[in-house]
């Protein structure tokens, strides 16, 4: 089944073109790549599919389970499931943890047609996601990220993923800021949520990660395109290579 | 002239008299009534006056007697915060026996309305001590026409069980009423209560509300003190709260102003013994065309005293909203501690905030810290939210929340702390659309 399929997109802000006709289809099971360069358009990719409204569509589609992506607001977005792990989680002081994740996942619910859980079987369920990315339950009480490291906002992002059960992850640059230990955990946690009928969206500027979480297939992105496709070989030759060797095997 | 005279004509034929009158209150009344007829209300010359116009109070002939008092039982139960508490009731500035319970207070404690309270000493020394007769506001108004009030007494070392809670009702069976409530707060040393004062409004009648609150705090004693103001849309509702501490003595004060459409509460407490202590956090929510003016004065007199400020604002619609908050720091109070904060979230264009905090150091080893912020909902973190689920008025719904919640979470009696996240949060569009 067709996850996404992203057809000739174009996008600009405050009329720089960032993206330049990007074409991707990614289907259920599968785990996609994207790696490129600084400024190649990775992040304004992830914000257009999560819905950030800065950004003008000026040519070029983006399907979701066949329906129009870019018509959804950002809340109909994630209630259809679809699920951005931010590169930068926001803190919220004065909003628990724990009131967001029940609020997120009761706004999923909702939508599903699905009863809100109870306080007991809600806690029950986010211990059980909380063991997968090894976190304490002290940070359920904690207001969001307030004073999390950079490894425990990443972690908490893949606890509201695992809670959310989304049909489709894009996980933004989720290997920034991690050392070694926390990459581990995060990409265990991203690896046990690998499903027949989910895909996952990787974006990322470090072949490191894909160590950890193996893609079934790899994007390199330059300057707003898709410049070459590949499998997880394609990373490995770029790590040796490096960022140049795509400029230079880039269609003019 | 520095003031408007014209404001006092309508006052100015008026007296009134509280049960038996006794000497003392005879000759205030003097004093305030020569005060007043000369003075009349503070016009937007006088620097505390200056975002606060009471142009509109002074046009009105104001109603001095209740002419219906009527009120339903339910109606009583219903505004109070506390069911769990001590309660002096006052419907349209009069006492009422029927819904007060105060029968099983403990030995210790005095709580009675200021008509039963006149022969008590505590009374006619501290009465009309701090609310200065002849400062610009309402004061003198108030000394010269009072009919009522609470007058609340702890002997030394007493604490009470439960809170006290004062509730302040009009019913708008009276248009354009207006009532002058003179409390009297007189903690003895090492005493503790908590107190509520409940303010509200059950119609959107016209009113004007004029209250003084004198506090003392003997030695070691220790004052909760939350004001919930739900005054009418469209009640005048003036309030001024002082106090005086002796040494280590706390006088924590919480106030939430949520109704009004002029609200003004001027609140002062003077650290007059070592180790004093006190905290002033508020809320206000003015929205509409609501205007809700907060002054505060803090005077650290002497050496090793604390104060910790906190008022935090959500203006939406055109509401208008003043701060104005003033540490004084005297020339011997060395090793004072004061710290303020004001902080204002903005929801709409058409809302103003003016907001100043004010720090007067006379002393050189101290530590003062102020400061006040002015800002919107956070984008990043409204799009957050959004992306995990939540519609964009939940989103703005819970951003609001968080921002007041860093005042409500200081409240320590339960049942308040709830009831008035209920309160702050009907209060928000965000709820009120969706709901």
């Amino acid at each position: 089944m067709k996850m996404l399929e992203i057809k000739n997109l174009h996008a600009s802000i405050e009329g720089n073109e960032i993206l330049r006709g990007i074409n991707l289809t990614v289907n259920a099971g599968e785990v996609h790549a994207i790696m490129g360069p600084n400024g190649a358009g990775k992040s304004t990719l992830s914000n257009i599919l999560a819905g950030r409204s800065e950004y003008d569509i000026t040519q070029g589609e983006v399907l979701y389970k066949g329906e129009n992506l870019l018509d959804f607001e950002p809340e109909e977005r994630a209630q259809r499931g679809v699920f951005l792990a931010f590169q930068y989680p926001v803190e919220i002081p004065g909003v628990s943890n724990i009131y967001l994740l029940k609020a997120a996942l009761n706004a999923v619910r909702k939508y599903q047609g699905l009863d809100v859980l109870d306080a007991i079987d809600f806690l029950t369920l986010v211990r059980s996601k909380m063991d997968l990315v090894q976190m304490d339950e002290e940070f359920l009480h904690r207001g969001v990220n307030e004073g999390f490291s950079g490894g425990e906002k990443k972690r908490n992002e893949i606890l509201q993923m695992a809670l959310l059960e989304p049909a489709l992850a894009i996980l933004d640059e989720t290997d920034s800021g991690l050392d070694i230990d926390a990459l581990k955990i995060v990409s265990e946690g991203v690896n046990a949520l690998r499903s027949e009928d989910r895909a996952i969206v990787m974006i990322t500027h470090y072949q490191r990660l894909l160590d950890y979480i193996v893609p079934d297939f790899v994007h390199v992105l330059a300057d707003g395109q898709i410049v070459k496709s590949g499998d997880k070989s394609l990373a490995l030759e770029l790590e040796s290579k490096g960022y140049s060797w795509v400029a230079e095997v880039a269609p003019a | 002239m520095s003031r408007m005279m014209e404001f006092a004509t309508p006052f100015s034929t008026l007296s009134t008299s509280l049960g038996q009158d006794v000497g003392w209150l005879t000759s205030l009344r003097k004093e305030a009534s020569t005060y007043f007829k000369q003075h009349g209300l503070p016009a937007k010359k006088e620097e505390d006056w200056k975002y606060t116009s009471l142009q509109r109070l002074g046009q009105v002939v104001w109603e001095h007697t209740s002419k219906d008092s009527t009120i339903l039982a339910a109606d009583v139960e219903a505004v109070k915060q506390l069911d769990d508490a001590y309660h002096l009731v006052f419907i349209d500035g009069v006492y009422s026996d029927v819904y007060s319970e105060v029968a099983s207070l403990p030995a210790g404690v005095i709580a009675l309305p200021l008509s039963e309270s006149l022969d008590r000493v505590e009374v006619s020394t501290h009465f009309g001590q701090q609310a200065i007769i002849d400062s610009p506001g309402l004061t003198a108004l108030n000394i010269m026409l009072v009919s009522e009030g609470a007058v609340i007494i702890l002997d030394d070392n007493v604490a009470i069980d439960k809170p006290i809670e004062l509730v302040f009702i009009n019913t708008g069976n009276t248009s354009d009423l207006a009532t002058h409530l003179h409390n009297v707060v007189v903690l003895g040393e090492g005493s503790a209560v908590d107190i509520v004062e409940t303010h509200i409004g059950l119609t959107d009648a016209a009113y004007f509300a004029n209250q003084i609150t004198e506090v003392v705090l003997a030695a070691d004693s220790y004052l909760k003190h939350y004001v919930v103001q739900q005054a009418s849309k469209a009640a005048f509702h003036i309030t001024h709260l002082s106090g005086k501490q002796a040494k280590n003595s706390i006088w924590q004060t919480h106030s939430v102003a949520l109704g009004g459409k002029l609200a003004r509460q001027d609140l002062h407490t003077q650290l007059l013994g070592e180790a004093a202590h006190c905290v002033m956090d508020g809320l206000y929510l003015p929205r509409g065309e609501q205007h809700i003016d907060n002054h505060t004065r803090v005077d650290h007199a002497v050496p090793n005293t604390t104060s910790e400020e906190l008022y935090k604002g959500v203006l939406d619609e055109k509401g208008r909203a003043v701060f104005n908050g003033k540490v004084v720091v005297h020339q011997d109070a060395q090793k004072t501690d004061a710290k303020q904060q004001n902080a204002n979230l903005l929801l709409s264009r058409r809302c103003e905030i003016d907001t100043k905090p004010q720090m007067e150091i006379y002393a050189d080893d101290v530590k003062c810290a102020h400061g006040s912020t002015v800002g919107q909902l956070d984008e990043a973190q409204l799009f957050f939210l959004r992306a995990r689920g939540l519609t964009e008025l939940e989103a703005r719904n819970l951003l609001t929340y968080a921002f007041v919640s860093e005042v409500i979470d200081q409240v320590t009696i339960p049942e308040l702390r709830q009831s008035l996240t209920t309160l702050v949060e009907k209060s928000m569009p965000a709820v009120a659309a969706t709901t």
